[in-house]
């Protein structure tokens, strides 16, 4: 494949003779350096070529410059699955609490996933002004209420399926199909990572289990396997990580030196072969990273007041070790930000296990019971870790992305109390580096059915989100089986009205 | 850009069929020339005229009015103004869609009103009524050159070589040559044996001799097969969150792998993909549905008929790319940008596909002695491995409680019942209680002395029951000896709990064991009889109990699990898991001789009308369009509502084609790059205009041609290949070669390369001596498998003998990938790929250096070289197939003496010089 070998042999030398000149230098003496012939000049949008990223083989997590001046350098997002329901949480609807118990006006003609159209039912939790700009929030989510200042609400998403695994395939790699690249993988491609003895790229799955569309989530579909997410939680360490079983430390250091001298005792015959080299070099970096990844998950020298105040001291009954567990998680994405990983894609909610809605936002049958476990799980947690990465001045860098893979429907299931899957209209929100806030985007109908004004689709929300990382969404593109591929397809319109002035 | 000359029939034929309608009425005659080219003169052709083409829309010659723009939608439809396109737009329906754009620069009414009744009456232009085609001067459709300037491959590549003051490099030594030959065609390496042997092999022929025995091997089979699953996007569930499993879905594989071994022609091949159920070999089209499938359908109809046109998209993306090499997926929302392919072509194409289902289905049997013989054989081993199983349940079930010896609770996928063999004309299964509702039975296998299953009602079988649930045709009572297992061939008792079933045998027999299940296929638990009884009777009325539940355990809700495999001493699971995966084989195998048994393969029924789908969108229909193949190429010329079988047919012969002018080439590039790494076009999927051209045009062409005039032997050309001096040289870099050519396009080298994840694994399986290297049957898996609703994995922590098998025969699972060689760029089956990736990366590093796979493989090695004094330089023969230097062994030896001999193993099976093909 013609662009994977400029990314990881034949340009190696000019990497390392331009090391720090970045990627935009590289990448255009890369467009016109071509094999026998040139690589072909493709457009990846009407009238625009790709950029592509200049990869040193021998270390192709090494951060790149973006395509130009970047707002935010991370990306933290935070990902509900199972579909949280935006009715219960962000989306404040007056017309709702009114007309609760009464038909929804054209309902018995949508069309919903599971159950008939019940009528429309207003939350159980109420909602209340929030923080100085007086946002509504629910009660479910109190002291993530509280940040609302802190918030840029995309209130106007959509989606384009109604079901699990096409749609967070569809928020997680813009495309409802298995297969395509992660959002933080085509981030990692474009940017390498400030990380050096991390993954540039880390997915943090919930407790309970791996997200509905499993690690599709965060796959490299076609990108070359440098760029997938590698996934670990405060619990579950990286498979292969640690010295095997009856291996001291001392051998295993002995075994890695050796095996050192005999590839280069080989290389001596290939000098220049780039390949090589960077196998040499990858042994180096695992040995730094079975040291770098298990200091990183060991909270054991975090203070006790920060381990209570993301809820993670706590044990005893369901609710406080569902949260313990992920305020361990919401910390390790702290600390992995803090340590300049790339993206940061942390879980809550897992695949469907033991019924609808049990170890995920899925509340189809009794939602007032099922949130009021995941309600308590996410809130303070999250609430904790958007304070804590704003006092130590993350936030200034980072961009902090909640989502989730579509809504919920303002209607109850007929005979049921909980609501169906509503890809119409649902809610977002960004917080951190590059957007305004407090600040409110987009809306849905009276109901918060569907969504009416600033509707913004999953090419939007990551046209915008490349936009500021400093990434032009069209230019960037990956040469795959006769196409060139992007994030957002062919599609995506960056939403300027959302960011910041500076 | 370049660009085809198109013109479209499409309109000529509209107005000959659709008469004029209401234009009769009209008082004026409209003429384009003197009302239309004016209106869109003054408004149109700034944007959509020579000089820019908005849309790749011009409306400046009548040609290209017809033609339309990218959107594939034609400007018009004579007589119909309504439905035609440019009406729409000019009349400004949809303000998002209208034409000009901007309201201020909006056509008048009159303007419109004439466009309008100009449509009306025919949309009439000059030069209506030529025959025109659709053609394009891009190299790949142009026929393949008949003449040559040189025969044979050394002869262009040196030509290109001088061209470029290129030196080719010396020949590589034989012990590199034969490895980088097993390599690449077997993906194994050589024995050390192999490797002395042709090293001192004297004779001229000893090379060509040596190609000749790698093609002959079965385990280039192998090896082909794992390439042409990447591009045929197999894999074994079918992806998306459920995830579930398709356990027949193999059988594809085996067929890949038989194809190449036999070297069934590569025409022959494509045509059986696509058309196998009319050609005698059904499981080739098991390619049709090899990808995911979504079958969570959603409610919404707008969405449903989306995931169809998913399907369908899917079909015809990879029958483009893997065939003709043409992106024709790209034209499903609008013309192809670059490449001569209208939207309706691949609506044609879609029509060609549209009774295509997923699921699994019998097969038609290969009936031969062969196999009768193989049945028997296999039947024998069974009872075997079987009687051995139930000597292990029994020894757990001891382990366990101490002194009862309790039989291991029923489990839904398989129980037997042995007892001492005794003389019985009938059999009767009585289940008192089951885990939940009625209780279901997919086979009564009831096995005589000799191994023969009695119970079959081919054999003469009767079977009688208490009563069947009625309503559903998957489950009869027929189906209890039909031969078929698994819930589609079940039976469901009437009665909830309850119910028996009775099998009279053709003649009394000699009964020794019976075996039962809910659902061999596994993909059911429920319904599971957890309290039952067996008797046997000699006339149908007096009955002996032989088995029942009663001295198994309780059933405790794990109705899959081999639970017993925990109680047992290690040296006993891992002989456990052999029997069980020795017996699953060939229980397997036996279905499949015997009745051809099921696979996934594609299931046909006669489709209705394809429409094209303005941009796509399954709610914009648009015309109905015939089955039919590439326009630029020819067309099939079906009838709309021809037979579906013809359809398929049809385009399998245009495909498979010699004067198809993409076929060949696209075979013969893809062989280049297998052997090469890198193909003639290195865009291996794509040879149309936004694809690389090719390094060696005519050596392309020539290829092509050669490959079709002998017979489409896939193994003529590799010869052809793996003969030239190319594929002998060295490896080694040349400062002054790699200024020029770095990547060795030219082969003044041959290009040296890291394995694919397969090749790293079965590598190291074969030099730890370890490999099972058994071919065909279901595959190994390396999950363990939590099948709710959707389907969790689970990546198992340790493997042993049933997983050491070739890496092809992995029972790939969509999405999840190995534990350890998933990070070698291993596809995950969701995407076709022409080629893979080849990433270095610090958890592959931390995969192969610390995983207990590579642990337990060293440990292997070094247990297969014992103590002998020269075990550190055999490492190095088996591995690198060259003696150790003076300096390793040395080095190798302090190493040794401090670390051990397993840690040194553990290094070399690290190294770059195990891991590439030089």
């Amino acid at each position: 494949m013609i662009d994977t070998r400029h990314l990881f042999d034949r340009r190696n030398f000019l990497s390392h003779s331009v090391n720090g000149l970045g990627g935009v230098a590289l990448a255009s003496l890369l467009s016109r350096e071509g094999l026998l012939g040139d690589e072909r000049i493709r457009e990846s949008a009407p009238g625009k070529n790709p950029i592509r990223p200049g990869i040193d083989a021998a270390n192709p997590h090494a951060a790149r410059i973006p395509h130009a001046k970047p707002r935010a350098k991370q990306v933290l997002m935070i990902f509900c699955s199972g579909a949280i329901s935006q009715v219960d949480t962000w989306d404040y609807k007056p017309e709702l609490i009114k007309r609760h118990g009464q038909p929804m006006p054209g309902g018995d003609k949508l069309i919903t996933f599971q159950g008939g159209q019940g009528n429309l039912m207003k939350s159980p939790w109420e909602f209340r002004p929030r923080g100085q700009s007086g946002k509504m929030v629910s009660d479910l989510l109190p002291q993530l209420g509280d940040l609302a200042d802190e918030m840029c609400f995309l209130h106007g998403m959509t989606g384009k399926t109604n079901t699990h695994g096409p749609g967070e395939n569809f928020m997680c790699t813009g495309f409802t199909l298995d297969g395509f690249p992660s959002a933080g993988a085509w981030t990692t491609y474009a940017l390498g990572s400030e990380a050096e003895d991390l993954p540039a790229y880390v997915a943090i799955p919930d407790v309970r289990g791996t997200p509905q569309s499993s690690v599709n989530c965060w796959g490299p579909g076609f990108l070359p396997a440098a760029f997938q997410g590698t996934s670990f939680n405060a619990a579950k360490a990286v498979r292969n990580l640690a010295i095997p079983g009856g291996i001291t430390g001392a051998t295993d250091a002995a075994t890695r030196a050796f095996l050192q001298r005999q590839n280069h005792r080989h290389l001596q015959n290939h000098p220049d072969d780039s390949q090589l080299a960077a196998r040499i070099a990858s042994y180096e970096l695992a040995a730094r990273m079975q040291l770098s990844i298990p200091e990183i998950t060991d909270l054991s020298k975090e203070p006790d007041y920060l381990l209570r105040d993301y809820g993670a001291d706590d044990s005893g009954n369901k609710i406080l070790d569902l949260r313990a567990a992920y305020g361990r998680n919401c910390i390790l994405a702290r600390r992995l930000i803090e340590r300049g990983v790339r993206f940061v894609q942390l879980f809550n909610g897992a695949y469907q296990t033991g019924g609808e809605g049990v170890s995920n936002w899925d509340g189809h049958k009794k939602i007032k019971e099922q949130y009021d476990i995941h309600g308590p799980v996410l809130d303070q947690p999250t609430a904790a870790l958007l304070k804590d990465l704003k006092a130590r001045g993350l936030l200034e860098d980072t961009l902090v992305v909640f989502c989730s893979e579509f809504g919920r429907m303002p209607t109850f299931q007929k005979g049921a109390s909980g609501r169906d899957h509503n890809p119409s209209g649902f809610t977002a929100w960004l917080a951190g580096a590059g957007v305004k806030a407090p600040f409110s985007y987009g809306a849905t109908d009276e109901f918060s059915y569907k969504a009416v004004e600033g509707v913004t689709t999953v090419y939007d929300f990551y046209a915008t989100i490349l936009h500021i990382l400093g990434l032009d969404h069209e230019r960037l593109s990956y040469y795959h089986n006769g196409i060139e591929r992007r994030l957002t397809d062919v599609h995506g319109r960056v939403i300027r009205e959302i960011l910041d002035s500076a | 850009m370049l660009y085809f000359q198109m013109k479209q029939r499409l309109s000529l034929l509209l107005i000959a069929s659709l008469g004029f309608g209401r234009g009769a009425l009209a008082v004026e005659e409209i003429e384009f020339d003197t009302h239309i080219r004016p209106i869109f003169e003054a408004h149109c052709t700034e944007c959509h005229g020579e000089e820019k083409q908005k849309g790749e829309l011009r409306l400046d010659t009548p040609a290209a009015i017809r033609k339309g723009g990218d959107s594939g939608e034609p400007l018009f439809f004579a007589g119909k103004r309504d439905e035609s396109h440019l009406y729409k737009l000019v009349s400004r329906q949809d303000p998002e869609e209208a034409m000009p754009p901007k309201e201020k620069d909006a056509l008048s009414k009159e303007d419109v009103e004439l466009i309008g009744r100009w449509i009306e009456q025919g949309a009439k232009m000059p030069g209506d009524g030529e025959v025109v085609t659709l053609t394009t001067d891009h190299w790949s459709f142009q026929a393949v050159a008949k003449e040559h300037r040189h025969a044979g491959v050394d002869a262009f590549l040196n030509e290109a070589l001088a061209d470029n003051d290129l030196k080719p490099s010396n020949r590589a030594d034989r012990r590199t040559l034969i490895r980088r030959l097993y390599l690449v065609m077997l993906g194994l390496p050589p024995s050390p044996e192999e490797v002395t042997r042709f090293v001192n092999d004297d004779s001229p022929q000893a090379w060509g001799n040596l190609v000749d025995h790698v093609l002959a091997s079965p385990h280039y089979g192998e090896r082909m097969a794992r390439h042409w699953l990447d591009i045929t996007r197999f894999a074994e569930s079918n992806g998306f969150e459920t995830n579930r499993e398709r356990p027949s879905a193999w059988r594809f594989r085996d067929y890949v792998i038989g194809s190449f071994n036999s070297d069934k022609p590569y025409d022959q091949f494509v045509k059986e993909h696509l058309a196998g159920d009319v050609l005698g070999a059904d499981l080739g089209t098991g390619f049709l549905v090899a990808g995911p499938h979504d079958i969570v359908k959603s409610p919404d109809p707008n969405l449903t008929l989306t995931q169809r046109q998913d399907e369908l998209a899917d079909m015809i993306n990879t029958t483009g790319t893997a065939f003709l090499g043409m992106t024709i997926g790209c034209a499903r929302c609008h013309n192809h940008k670059f490449d001569p392919i209208t939207q309706r072509d691949y609506y044609s194409m879609q029509a060609i596909f549209a009774g295509v289902k997923f699921g699994e289905r019998a097969v038609k049997k290969e009936a031969n002695e062969a196999g009768k013989k193989e049945v028997e054989s296999l039947r024998v081993s069974l009872a075997a491995a079987e009687r051995e199983l139930e000597q292990l349940r029994s020894l757990a079930a001891k382990n366990e409680s101490g002194l009862s010896a309790l039989r291991p609770a029923v489990n839904a996928r398989l129980n037997t019942e042995s007892f001492k063999a005794r003389s019985a004309k009938f059999v009767r299964f009585t289940i008192k209680r089951t885990n939940s509702s009625e209780p279901c039975l997919d086979e009564l296998l009831v096995f005589a002395s000799n191994g023969e299953n009695v119970a079959l009602a081919k054999a003469g079988a009767v079977a009688t029951s208490s009563g069947d649930l009625q309503g559903y045709p998957i489950h009869q009572l027929a189906h209890i000896n039909d031969g078929k297992l698994g819930n589609t061939w079940s039976w469901i008792s009437n009665q909830s709990g309850k119910g028996w079933v009775q099998i009279e045998f053709a003649k009394p027999s000699q009964i020794e064991r019976i075996e039962w299940a809910r659902d061999r296929d596994g993909g059911f638990t429920d319904r599971l009889a957890v309290e039952y009884v067996i008797e046997l009777s000699d006339d149908g009325k007096s009955w002996t109990a032989v088995a029942s539940s009663d001295d198994r355990e309780a059933f405790g809700g794990k109705p899959n699990s081999e639970t017993f495999l925990t109680k047992l001493p290690e040296a006993e699971v891992i002989r456990a898991r052999a029997l069980i995966a020795e017996s699953v084989l060939a229980r397997s195998r036996i279905v499949e001789l015997e009745t051809g048994g099921k696979a996934w393969v594609a299931n046909f029924s006669q489709p209705g009308a394809t429409h094209r789908l303005y941009r796509g969108e399954p709610m914009a229909r648009r015309e109905e369009v015939p089955p039919d193949a590439l326009e630029v190429i020819g067309s099939l010329g079906l009838a709309m509502d021809a037979p579906e079988k013809e359809r398929r047919l049809a385009l399998a012969g245009w495909i498979a084609s010699a004067d198809n002018p993409l076929t060949a080439r696209v075979a013969v590039n893809r062989l280049w790059q297998f052997v090469f790494g890198t193909g003639i076009v290195d865009t291996p999927s794509d040879l149309g205009t936004n694809g690389t051209p090719p390094s060696h045009p005519e050596l392309l062409d020539w290829l092509a041609s050669d490959f079709v005039a002998h017979g489409w032997s896939m193994k003529h050309t590799l010869r052809l290949l793996l003969s030239s001096e190319a594929f002998l040289r060295s490896s080694q870099p040349n400062s002054v070669a790699a200024r020029i050519d770095s990547d060795s396009r030219y082969l003044w080298r041959f290009p040296p390369r890291r394995l694919e994840a397969e090749a790293i694994r079965d590598g190291m399986l074969s030099v730890a001596g370890t490999l099972d290297l058994k071919m065909g049957g279901p595959g190994f898996h390396l999950f363990d498998v939590d099948r709710e609703n959707v389907v969790h994995y689970h990546a198992k922590e340790e493997t042993g003998p049933a997983e050491w098998r070739r890496m092809v025969y992995l029972f790939k699972i969509r999405q999840e990938q190995d534990a350890v060689f998933g990070a070698f760029d291993c596809p995950d089956g969701n995407q076709v790929i022409p080629s893979r990736s080849r990433s270095t990366t610090p958890l592959q590093a931390l995969n192969l250096f610390n995983s207990r796979f590579t642990m337990q493989q060293a440990g292997k090695l070094a247990e297969r070289l014992g103590d002998s004094q020269d075990r550190a330089a055999r490492v190095y023969e088996l591995l690198y197939s060259r003696p150790a230097t003076a300096e390793d062994l040395v080095d190798a030896k302090s190493f040794i003496e401090r670390h051990g001999f397993v840690s040194f193993c553990r290094a070399m099976l690290n190294t770059n010089e195990f891991l590439f093909i030089f």
